[in-house]
């Protein structure tokens, strides 16, 4: 019987004690002590080499007011922009706890912005932080900012909160015109990897209207191993993605068949495929796209919707995606940056032939042909049979 | 230290005094020699001593003095 | 005279086996170094050979049924070679051990838990193995169904997360890499997964009935191969050429799980399966180590060792290399080497000799 409770309670007291020694784990941080970052800035310091590094984060406290309101303590700002500098990015961040006291939480960051003074000096120095770092998440998007980062990191939106989210929005959404396209660090890495293919990011500018500051993508950066060579346009991103298969929606305007007006097309689906063909040292991509298209909006009063017409805008549309696609094509030639990954598309077809281009890519690369055959189909015409035009009485 | 010491008599409580009991020598015998084996290694951790690694002298062994080994990549 | 008291059935052996390959799903990511985009091809590859060898372990223990490693090796080789060749397997039995555990010791340093003190992760997690270790193999055996179908369960459901990521041509072309390379590769692949269930010749002696060994241990080895296999596929497909450069490919692959904003972080997943993973594997060698050196003692429970085991496998894993670097490096090179003679070549040896010296005499009495 005393033997019993000498167990039990020798087994009590043994629970006992693993309480303080089980109590969780010694890395843990309560949310009070975090600095939740959501975006972070990359540019050149103005007086030294080192580099700017501005965190964005999060004041809890602010986010609970509603954002039109400017009545109240503080001027409603939901953020904190904290710039610190360093030799290296690790060595900048450490820095910001200079300011902060409490380490940067990083892994809720959604976006890296890279100012145009550290692109056109090359990324290669600044990227493995936000490849290595235990925290950061390889989905964090990467953009350019066309002067620099923290200007853009400033500019409050409307209707968001914080400038960082507003960014990703309007870059995740990019599906809705196509104009260009989302890209993030393992994207990045990847191109950057594999020495023939050209990095892109977007491009992001601060248009100042009155004292609104709006932040619009402006375009996609391409970049030569690590450094910025160009910039591409709406329409040349666009036949980039056309070749690449990631169009997901946007507008294609062409010339009414009668030339009196424009006829607007929403792109519903679009898939591609390239065919690498290698043929006594020449080379000639085989693109085929096909996609399918609605008709949106027309701004003559003709009647389209008959099969003579349906064929002429089809043609009209394949060319004027033939026109985006040579548009890319062309600039990418210009900047003898292989934007498309052609060169991957040969290791990965032809690996025998590759191992003699592979070296020789630059001259390469200015020589190859395009071939597109592209087919699109369309499929409604949304709510209306015939546009309104004013009848015509019967005399 | 400590941490290690009180360990230790933990196990030694835990096992020895049913061992004694039933009179089992031979398990006896092979606790204390892995009993002081492990102890002293212990020891050596917690008092910063460096311990020599079986695999770096396997390493030497089978790389240098038998050459066999694989091309770094 | 069996050291252990209880029995398996043939079906818990299957889902031993399987949870024993498939804890090496991160054993992949350290593989990618070496064979990148070609992974898939190396573990099929290492399959295939492996399969003959490991039915020469089940023929062993068909053949010596109700005898455990240690003392088929005194039957087949004498009672001094034997002792000498059990001493290379416990030694083998330890070194892999104390790996697996400084697996997870660094699984959690650089992932999970990375300003734990590193020697305090590896002391819990050798004392739990030990605890079910002290329970018994029966006890593995039964919780072996649980953790092989959460293994299963998370390596498809990342791997159907991951679908709208995939792109398939990250795994032409098919031949790239000089042959040298895959060859490195399926011997890594030959001693980790598929060699180390050399282990599993202290644990078939127990089993109930041999009739149905062979099937389960080829149907456990398949499924297993196919949720390693499915973890590479996932990897190189979804992380193309950025494969090799990660820490953990199976990691930075699931963390880009993105749907809906709502299906984000799952990388935990990951950690969760894993830990039960290797914390099964572990134990399936910590028991076989046990066994064998309280065999090789010639005493008639294992219990008591168990701990004293278990503080020289924590020191042991502690200093026996300096870093992941180290780590990778070694066992990319001795590590492999030092254990192909016990894998590859004394069981089949054993296996012949047995054959032709007609073991086990039938005056043994344990009525094959």
């Amino acid at each position: 019987m005393t033997k019993k409770i000498n167990i039990l309670t020798s087994k009590l007291v043994i629970c006992f004690l693993m309480l303080f020694i089980l109590l969780g784990c010694s890395g843990g941080r309560e949310i009070n002590d975090l600095e939740i970052v959501i975006g972070m800035g990359v540019d050149k310091d103005e007086n030294s080499e080192n580099i700017l590094l501005t965190a964005q984060v999060v004041k809890e406290g602010e986010m609970e007011k509603s954002s039109g309101s400017g009545g109240g303590e503080g001027d409603g700002k939901a953020f904190w922009n904290v710039f610190g500098t360093g030799k290296s990015v690790f060595e900048a961040v450490r820095q910001i706890t200079h300011k902060t006291g409490n380490r940067l939480f990083v892994s809720h960051n959604h976006v890296v912005i890279c100012g145009k003074d550290l692109a056109l000096e090359g990324l290669q120095k600044y990227i493995d932080f936000f490849l290595r770092a235990h925290e950061m998440r390889p989905t964090t998007i990467i953009l350019i900012a066309e002067d620099r980062a923290l200007d853009v990191m400033n500019a409050k939106p409307e209707t968001e909160k914080l400038p960082a989210m507003n960014i990703t929005k309007l870059v995740k959404t990019y599906g809705f015109t196509s104009h260009f396209y989302k890209v993030n660090m393992k994207d990045f890495a990847s191109c950057l990897m594999c020495g023939t293919r050209a990095p892109i990011a977007p491009l992001v500018g601060i248009s100042q209207d009155k004292d609104n500051k709006d932040i619009y993508v402006s375009g996609m950066a391409v970049f030569n191993n690590d450094k910025m060579v160009g910039r591409l346009t709406e329409d040349e991103t666009r036949g980039l993605l056309w070749v690449l298969g990631k169009v997901e929606s946007g507008v294609l305007l062409i010339s009414s068949p009668n030339k009196q007006g424009k006829v607007a097309f929403e792109i519903l689906e679009a898939k591609s495929k390239v065919i690498p063909e290698v043929k006594d040292g020449k080379i000639v991509m085989h693109v085929k796209i096909k996609g399918k298209s609605s008709l949106s909006e027309q701004t003559t009063a003709e009647d389209l919707a008959t099969i003579e017409a349906f064929e002429k805008m089809q043609k009209a549309q394949t060319e004027a995606i033939r026109q985006e696609i040579m548009a890319a094509f062309d600039k990418s030639k210009e900047l003898n940056a292989d934007i498309f990954g052609f060169g991957e598309m040969i290791r990965k077809k032809h690996i025998n032939k590759w191992k003699s281009l592979k070296d020789k890519w630059d001259e390469i690369y200015p020589t190859i042909e395009l071939n597109t055959d592209i087919e699109v189909k369309i499929q409604k015409t949304d709510l209306l049979k015939k546009p309104v035009s004013p009848g015509k009485e019967e005399k | 230290m400590i941490i290690l010491i009180v360990v230790y008599i933990l196990i030694l409580v835990l096992n020895v005094p049913g061992l004694i009991k039933r009179k089992e020598w031979r398990e006896l015998t092979a606790f204390s020699v892995l009993y002081v084996i492990a102890f002293t290694l212990g020891l050596l951790y917690v008092l910063d001593v460096p311990i020599p690694s079986p695999m770096k002298g396997l390493q030497h062994l089978i790389a240098d003095v038998l050459g066999i080994k694989y091309p770094k990549h | 005279m069996s050291i252990e008291k209880g029995k398996i059935c043939n079906l818990q052996l299957l889902f031993l086996i399987t949870g024993f390959v498939q804890s090496s799903v991160l054993l992949i990511d350290f593989t990618v170094v070496i064979t990148e985009h070609q992974t898939w091809m190396v573990i099929l590859a290492g399959l295939a050979i492996a399969i003959p060898f490991i039915l020469s372990y089940v023929a062993l223990a068909k053949r010596f049924h109700g005898m455990n490693l240690i003392q088929i090796n005194d039957a087949v080789f004498g009672r001094f070679l034997g002792k000498v060749i059990s001493v290379y397997y416990i030694f083998f039995l330890m070194m892999t051990l104390s790996f697996n555990i400084l697996d997870v010791g660094e699984l959690y340093a650089t992932f999970l838990m990375p300003d734990t003190p590193f020697i305090i992760l590896l002391i819990f997690f050798t004392a739990t193995c030990a605890y079910a270790v002290y329970k018994g193999l029966e006890v593995l055996a039964r919780v072996s169904h649980l953790f092989v179908v959460v293994g299963v369960i998370v390596i498809v459901s990342t791997f159907l997360l991951l679908i709208d990521q995939m792109d398939f041509s990250n795994f032409l072309p098919l031949f790239e890499l000089p042959f040298i390379r895959i060859f490195h590769g399926i011997h890594i692949m030959l001693s980790i997964p598929f060699g180390e269930t050399i282990a599993f010749l202290m644990i078939m002696g127990y089993i109930n009935k041999t009739e149905h060994m062979v099937k389960n241990t080829l149907i456990g080895l398949f499924i297993g191969t196919a949720s390693l296999l499915i973890a590479a596929v996932r990897n190189t497909a979804v992380l193309g050429n950025t494969e090799a450069i990660w820490t953990s490919p199976s990691f930075q692959s699931t963390r880009l799980i993105d749907i809906g904003t709502v299906l984000t972080r799952m990388d935990f997943l990951i950690g969760i399966a894993q830990t039960i993973l290797i914390f099964f594997k572990c134990s399936i060698l910590f028991y076989a180590l046990v066994v064998a050196v309280s065999q090789l003692f010639g005493l008639k429970s294992y219990l008591p060792l168990v701990l004293p085991l278990a503080g020289i496998e924590v020191i042991i894993a502690a200093t026996v290399f300096q870093s992941p670097v180290d780590h990778a490096a070694i066992t990319q090179d001795a590590g492999i080497i030092y254990s192909v003679p016990l894998m590859f070549v004394i069981p089949p040896l054993s296996l012949l000799i047995a054959k032709i010296r007609a073991l086990p005499k039938a005056e043994r009495g344990k009525g094959v």
